[in-house]
């Protein structure tokens, strides 16, 4: 069991993480509020230990106390090295700290990657050991109770996609999404993008509309993938400008694909504030992460699409989208480029990562039941993570 | 590597006893020394922290430590040359390639552009 929860592990965590190192540099990953409080609120002098650092985004808090990142992944690692962090590389199983020697200790976003309930309690009893009496734990898992949408099951496989791809189809950024269409629908790809594409143009082959159904929905999968997993690895920053548009993309876009086009749907959206949008958007998205190892169907089989009302929408939509030059991405040549040749990827081409998602109060049972030496404090729900903050105390042994 | 970091590091490699992985010696090939903002409070509070056999012996091994004494001095917290001398050891110096080595297995950690490498087998993991 030992053996095989490892090697699971090695297969969907360490070696996603490393693929996607690279991407984490991107300012889309902010740091949780609540974590930036933990640590703030510690004393100064403090040692802390950020076990599972990732690329570094909590060790620059408080500098009035001293942090150690630690992390399986040598790139993340490297990353946060170069940002003036101490860090090293370990396995959080077996911390190469001494005993008791840490004021607090983090563990946000790690725990969820082991696969057996036994692996998840020896993490923290290890970081248990490192910690000193009196001093506070901070643990951060994902939850399987989400706001809007549910995990199927504990233990899922969840895409992860670098960067959700752009919609316009009239610049070189369709290209990129092209690539992704296999190989019999290219001809019509390559026929459809030298088309001059006007809002009232006449001539539209069913073909043509075929392809960009196939295209449509790979976008929305994708993005529908993207704006999931990554809403749940850190605060999606709303505020955010490119967030604002990335949503506003998804929701123009779903909607009308989703409803027959009304111009009055529409402009609701256009003139709505930016929540709306949202919460558009999270009543549509129906995320239901299925465990993506029995996923078989073919992408297109999925589509339900009636040709004609979406030929009008998709019209619309394109007019309005060629005027918004925002939605160009240029990472995305190279990220579906890349994503075509991975291995263990699912349907529409991302890494699968491996997650034990946890049911309301399943932490802190874990905790209470099998490592005696801590006391949970306080634990809350944070957008999508269940939390715990716990202290060390004396174990009497008889 | 910091020595504040060296200080908290230790071996678990299977079959050392207990206590029996740290200090581990440092043999580095490559050593920075930067400027770090001096910070009296911080660096007081940091003192109890670590275990000061293990610091003074890992700057001896780098070359640094100058005239650190081998027992504190009394009332230290107030002792700004003292602690300055500590800051310097603490926070200043880097090791930036090397080796980490188990005093009492002989395994060798290698440390790469300031970046331990403390991964066990998974012969050698408890």
């Amino acid at each position: 069991m030992e053996k095989e929860a490892s090697q699971l592990e090695k297969d969907h965590v360490h070696r996603v993480y490393e693929k996607i190192a690279p991407h984490f540099r991107d300012a889309r990953y902010k740091a949780w509020p609540k974590v930036q409080q933990f640590l703030s609120d510690q004393e100064p002098g403090s040692l802390i230990a950020d076990i599972g650092c990732g690329n570094g985004k909590y060790l620059h808090i408080n500098s009035q106390t001293y942090k150690l990142g630690c992390d399986y992944c040598f790139p993340l690692v490297e990353s946060a090295r170069n940002d003036g962090h101490e860090v090293m590389v370990c396995h959080s199983l077996y911390l190469p700290y001494r005993n008791e020697c840490f004021d607090a200790v983090l563990s946000i976003a790690v725990i969820h990657h082991f696969s057996t309930k036994e692996r998840r309690v020896r993490a923290i009893q290890e970081m248990a050991r490192t910690l000193r009496v009196g001093g506070q734990m901070m643990i951060y898992v994902w939850a399987m109770e989400q706001k809007r949408r549910k995990f199927e099951k504990q233990d899922v496989f969840v895409p992860w996609n670098p960067s959700p791809p752009s919609w316009t189809l009239s610049n070189t950024c369709s290209r990129g999404i092209q690539k992704s269409i296999n190989q019999k629908d290219k001809r019509l790809a390559m026929d459809q993008h030298s088309t001059k594409l006007a809002g009232t143009s006449k001539a539209r082959s069913s073909s043509f509309v075929g392809e960009k159904e196939t295209t449509h929905n790979l976008f929305e999968k994708s993005l529908r993938w993207s704006l999931f997993s990554r809403s749940l690895d850190s605060v999606l920053d709303l505020s955010n400008q490119w967030h604002q548009r990335e949503l506003n993309t998804f929701s123009n876009c779903n909607i009308q694909l989703d409803e027959l086009n009304t111009g009055k749907l529409f402009e609701q959206i256009r003139q709505g504030g930016f929540m709306k949008h949202i919460s558009n958007l999270s009543l549509r998205c129906r995320v239901c992460l299925p465990d993506l190892l029995s996923h078989q169907k073919d992408v297109k089989q999925q589509l339900k699409i009636d040709y004609h009302s979406k030929q009008s929408a998709f019209r619309k939509l394109q007019n309005r989208s060629r005027t918004d030059s925002s939605l160009q991405d240029t990472d995305n040549d190279c990220s579906m480029a890349t994503r075509n040749k991975q291995p263990q990827r699912s349907p529409n081409g991302a890494c699968l990562r491996y997650y034990h998602v946890f049911k309301e109060g399943e932490l802190v049972e874990l905790i209470e039941h099998h490592v005696p030496e801590l006391h949970v404090i306080h634990s809350y729900f944070d957008h999508a993570n269940w939390c715990v903050i716990a202290e060390k105390i004396h174990v009497w042994k008889i | 590597m910091k020595l504040l970091t060296h200080n908290m590091l230790t071996s678990h490699v299977r079959g050392v006893r207990p206590g029996g992985g740290f200090p581990l010696r440092i043999q580095a090939t490559e050593v920075k020394v930067n400027n770090v903002d001096f910070n009296q409070e911080f660096v007081a509070r940091m003192i109890p922290k670590v275990e000061w056999g293990a610091l003074l012996e890992a700057a001896e091994s780098l070359g640094h430590l100058s005239d650190l004494p081998h027992q504190l001095p009394p009332e230290y917290e107030n002792n700004e040359d003292f602690l300055r001398k500590v800051h310097h050891v603490l926070l200043e110096v880097e090791v930036m390639e090397g080796i980490l080595k188990c005093p009492d297995s002989g395994r060798e950690f290698p440390i790469t552009k300031g970046i331990p490498n403390m991964l066990l087998s998974e012969e050698e993991e408890t």
